[in-house]
């Protein structure tokens, strides 16, 4: 899969989800997948992505939320693994893109192999799933029984092409706004610099 | 200083229901703060304990970076989150606040306990300690130093007003003469 197959598959499956997307590959993934959805998109604070998602999840019950995140992200922030076990919120799923590189930084090489669907189910309170296609995501997503992590293997780690230095102002107002159901369209000047 | 009971966290023995603990919890309380995501101090253990009885949901949470971000969820989800932790972590929090919290305004009151000042016994909190009020200050956080009870309501208050209203995070700072300390332990 390209970063942007798993992104598709995602706001397709789940189209009323609340995405959240961490900096780089994954904010640039999510704006293609959802034309500039209302979503929320990380410029910076990388490691931080899962926590904010855990928050919006627990604050908003009634919704999907979804975290699409890098590999080198949740590595930085991967003690977040052991606070979604603890306590669980039904409705959040985190999907990563596994290619087990930094794209944003010119594709240096992870240390070591993550394999955090593994580490989710050794810590418990997670479901760990793997995933190989669009379909098998798909199907994923689908399935009830949260939180779930599922690590989705990009083998084409292809830059998707929106710009990930977006205006914090512009994400926050839109996504509140789709939190609070309204103004749920393409968010306009999203990129930092529009007008 | 109004110690009523002392309670065991853990393997030690920390002081809960101090007034400032109280005089914080009653106004954190009065401020509607409707969830609070913390790391573990000996000297918050109460105030976090009066909140929890109050029914207000706690998270404990592995690292500072974490409750920031935990909190900024909760915020733009329109909740009233607080952020709870100790000094010697705000180092782990200066992601989240400089590069999340502070550009998408989204207004969190946090609570810091000081460690690496008055009184300190570890010379290991001491250049973070003297670095926490510059350092909020340089990333656009203003901090205000709580010294006695008779100022909770007023500082939590107005960190409320500058989080809530302004959208401004906000900072109390809570100093050693407070009590309840473990700075000479």
């Amino acid at each position: 899969m390209k970063p942007v197959d798993v992104a598709t598959s995602i706001v397709e499956t789940l189209p009323d989800a609340l995405c959240i997307a961490s900096l780089g590959t994954a904010v640039s993934a999510l704006r293609v997948a959802s034309n500039d959805g209302p979503h929320y998109y990380f410029g910076a604070s990388m490691g931080s992505a899962l926590a904010t998602a855990m928050g919006v999840a627990e604050a908003v019950p009634q919704r999907t939320v979804v975290a699409l995140l890098g590999d080198g992200e949740l590595l930085m922030g991967a003690s977040v693994l052991w606070s979604v076990g603890a306590y669980q919120p039904q409705n959040l799923i985190a999907v990563v893109l596994a290619d087990g590189r930094y794209s944003i930084t010119g594709g240096q090489s992870l240390s070591r192999t993550t394999n955090f669907a593994a580490v989710a189910e050794a810590i418990g309170g997670i479901e760990g799933r793997r995933a190989k296609t669009a379909n098998e995501l798909a199907v994923l997503l689908r399935e009830p029984g949260r939180p779930r992590l599922i690590e989705a293997e990009v083998d084409e780690p292809a830059w998707p092409g929106p710009s990930p230095f977006v205006d914090p102002a512009r994400v926050r107002v839109a996504f509140e706004d789709n939190i609070a159901g309204v103004g749920t369209g393409h968010v306009r000047a999203l990129t930092s610099g529009q007008s | 200083m109004n110690q009523r009971d002392t309670e065991p966290a853990g393997t030690m023995t920390v002081p809960t229901g101090l007034d400032w603990q109280a005089a914080l919890a009653e106004a954190f309380i009065a401020n509607e703060i409707s969830v609070v995501s913390f790391v573990p101090d000996s000297r918050l253990h109460g105030l976090l304990e009066q909140l929890e009885a109050a029914e207000i949901p706690l998270r404990s949470l592995a690292r500072e970076e974490e409750c920031v971000a935990y909190a900024a969820g909760q915020r733009l989800a329109g909740k009233r989150p607080l952020v709870v932790f100790q000094s010697s972590g705000l180092g782990n929090s200066l992601n989240a606040l400089a590069t999340l919290a502070v550009p998408s305004r989204l207004g969190l009151p946090i609570v810091i306990s000081m460690r690496g000042s008055l009184g300190e016994g570890n010379p290991s909190q001491l250049p973070i300690g003297r670095a926490v009020e510059p350092i909020l200050a340089d990333i656009g956080i203003p901090s205000f130093t709580m010294r006695e009870a008779a100022q909770g309501a007023a500082l939590v208050d107005g960190v409320c007003s500058l989080a809530f209203k302004a959208r401004e995070c906000a900072a109390i700072l809570l100093a050693p003469e407070l009590g309840g300390g473990r700075e000479t332990r």
